[in-house]
């Protein structure tokens, strides 16, 4: 059974068409990449994932139910969280009561208390390893462990799937090798579906993702196993221009 | 058992505060008058801070809770002005009629008003004030512009010596009371999901809906209950003072002015603070007035923007930053 399903789905900017007939689907606890250039869509299908916008054609899934025209709100504690390319901290709440919200209004949110939900912060904060920065206020991180923090907001919630905007954008190439291993054993572990989405096509990310759509000016180009992506030649057009374009030019 | 009561710590300042303040006003000569009037800025910043220190969103109409509270209270007296046999019931009516007509109007202001975001509904709201002053005068609602003036009522129903202490005396305390009411919610609310939720939406209103949080919701419940308590403050300090009401003194923006001060002075969204801010604001206004009368607004059009730009975070916001590493912590929210 798939655990989110996208038909057919459109999502307009006036006379911009910024996702264009997308369907794709993705199964519980799978790790699946969206890769596309600056503008390709990613970010907007996110949101359309995510309840920020409603599609104007197409139909979005969860767990088999139509959630179209879910508010956002709602969909958090049916268990898709989300992170974002500029992390978004509550910044002057500390790292600890940041990460509690998210236990707080996550798919547990209805069973848990403040105290366990920051009890439940407590055990993510070890996780992520930001022990040291428990009761900083999250405006005053860095950069990197503002994106710590925000995964870990993100995990307190006990998603069914975890939709990643640029997570790894702006980071040291051994931190991303990293966080990504990280990320997806904590996956493996609670079996949720990972969708990280990059610019370009990440070494770490790519590598790990077990299949990749790629994304061309709001349309689909491939949806494959990550090797067979990588060797399309769509893919490579869509990156490098196609060949023989750059001659005639 | 323990971390449980030490959730209730930052109490302690504030009774203290307010104790402090009681004492004085009792047992220095002449000082009643200026006890009274930073009871009611203590008890209006409280209020008001459950609402804009919280959410973060600025009412420009939130006099117009005083308003209408004032109004429930006044109603209240008159209409049962024949039942001598109510006796201090009729208070206890009136504040209920002002909860009520203060949170319906909460009501209906914010099911419009809190869908907008930010500087939206802070435009918004200007125009609540105003215009629910002219319904009252233009559709000559309790008596239209003519006010409400019920004195004899007051004295008909508690008689003329009660009457006489719960204008001079009694309707302070309840002031005061209605202060460290709202400072109990305050922190009832800050201990509880509710808080959590009006923290991330005040940081992050998109963040803060991605993470689940029906963000409407929690700002109607803010300004329903910062609404009911400003209604309460108008029936206690405005109605029950000074036994009349007329509708441009229960409706004039400078209170709502007076209130954000009051409120960024101490610090937006702490416990203290806006306590903090009303004994800073109350006294320096009232000594200006005497040594400098007349540039009391004007200084404090400097000290406004000398906050903004050097600490906005107020003086309980900054305190608390300092007293973060050491025992006083647990004292100061």
């Amino acid at each position: 059974m798939s655990l989110l399903r996208l038909e057919n789905v459109t999502k307009q900017f006036g006379g911009l068409v910024a996702v264009n007939n997308v369907s794709f689907e993705i199964k519980e606890g799978e790790f699946l990449g969206i890769v596309g250039t600056n503008g390709s869509g990613k970010t907007t299908l996110f949101n359309v994932i995510n309840g920020v916008f409603f599609p104007e054609q197409g139909r979005v899934f969860f767990n088999d139910m139509d959630i179209t025209r879910t508010p956002s709100y709602k969909r958090a504690p049916l268990g898709i969280g989300r992170t974002f390319q500029i992390p978004r901290p509550f910044a002057s709440a500390t790292v600890r009561e940041n990460i509690a919200v998210g236990a707080m209004f996550g798919t547990m949110g209805k069973q848990l208390n403040v105290d366990q939900s920051l009890e439940v912060a407590d055990h993510v904060i070890e996780r992520m390893g930001l022990g040291k920065h428990r009761l900083k206020s999250a405006g005053l991180l860095t950069p990197v462990e503002k994106k710590l923090m925000e995964i870990g907001r993100a995990l307190a919630m006990r998603p069914r799937l975890l939709l990643m905007d640029e997570a790894m954008a702006g980071m040291h190439p051994n931190d991303i090798d990293d966080m990504v291993e990280m990320i997806i054993s904590i996956g493996k572990e609670e079996n949720i579906a990972i969708v990280a989405m990059v610019e370009h096509i990440m070494r770490a990310v790519v590598g790990m993702a077990e299949k990749l759509i790629v994304l061309d000016q709001g349309e689909k180009i491939v949806d494959a196993p990550t090797d067979e992506a990588l060797a399309d030649s769509r893919v490579v057009d869509a990156y490098l221009g196609k060949s023989g374009e750059t001659k005639d030019a | 058992m323990n971390s449980k009561l030490k959730k209730y710590y930052p109490l302690l300042p504030v009774c203290v505060a307010y104790l402090i303040l009681f004492l004085v006003g009792r047992n220095v000569t002449g000082i009643w008058q200026l006890v009274s009037t930073l009871l009611f800025y203590c008890a209006l910043g409280q209020a008001f801070n459950i609402f804009l220190g919280m959410t973060g969103y600025v009412d420009f109409g939130y006099v117009a809770f005083l308003g209408v509270g004032t109004y429930g209270m006044a109603t209240a007296v008159t209409g049962l002005a024949g039942y001598e046999g109510l006796g201090v019931g009729v208070i206890v009516i009136g504040f209920a009629l002002a909860v009520i007509m203060a949170t319906l109007l909460s009501m209906a202001v914010g099911a419009v008003a809190l869908r907008l975001r930010g500087a939206y509904f802070a435009i918004a709201t200007i125009g609540v004030n105003e215009g629910f002053r002219y319904l009252i005068e233009g559709a000559n609602l309790w008596n239209g512009s003519s006010g409400m003036i019920f004195t004899a009522e007051l004295n008909q129903i508690l008689g003329r010596d009660l009457a006489g202490r719960v204008m001079t005396f009694w309707a302070d305390i309840l002031v005061l009371i209605i202060g460290v009411a709202a400072a109990v919610v305050t922190l009832l609310y800050m201990n509880s999901k509710i808080g959590y939720a009006l923290t991330a939406l005040r940081e992050d209103e998109d963040a803060a809906k991605v993470m689940g949080i029906h963000v409407t919701k929690f700002k109607i419940i803010a300004f329903i209950t910062s609404a009911s308590f400003a209604g309460m403050v108008g029936a206690a300090s405005w109605a029950l003072k000074t036994p009349y009401v007329f509708p441009p003194e229960v409706f004039e923006i400078h209170y709502t002015i007076e209130a954000i001060i009051i409120v960024m002075l101490g610090g937006a969204g702490t416990l203290m603070g806006p306590l903090v801010g009303a004994l800073i604001y109350g006294v320096s206004k009232y000594y200006l007035s005497i040594f400098l009368p007349g540039f009391q607004l004007f200084i404090f059009a400097l000290v406004i923007i000398v906050i903004i730009v050097l600490f906005p975070e107020g003086v309980v916001g900054v305190l608390k930053g300092k007293t973060r590493n050491n025992r006083l912590k647990q004292l100061i929210l």
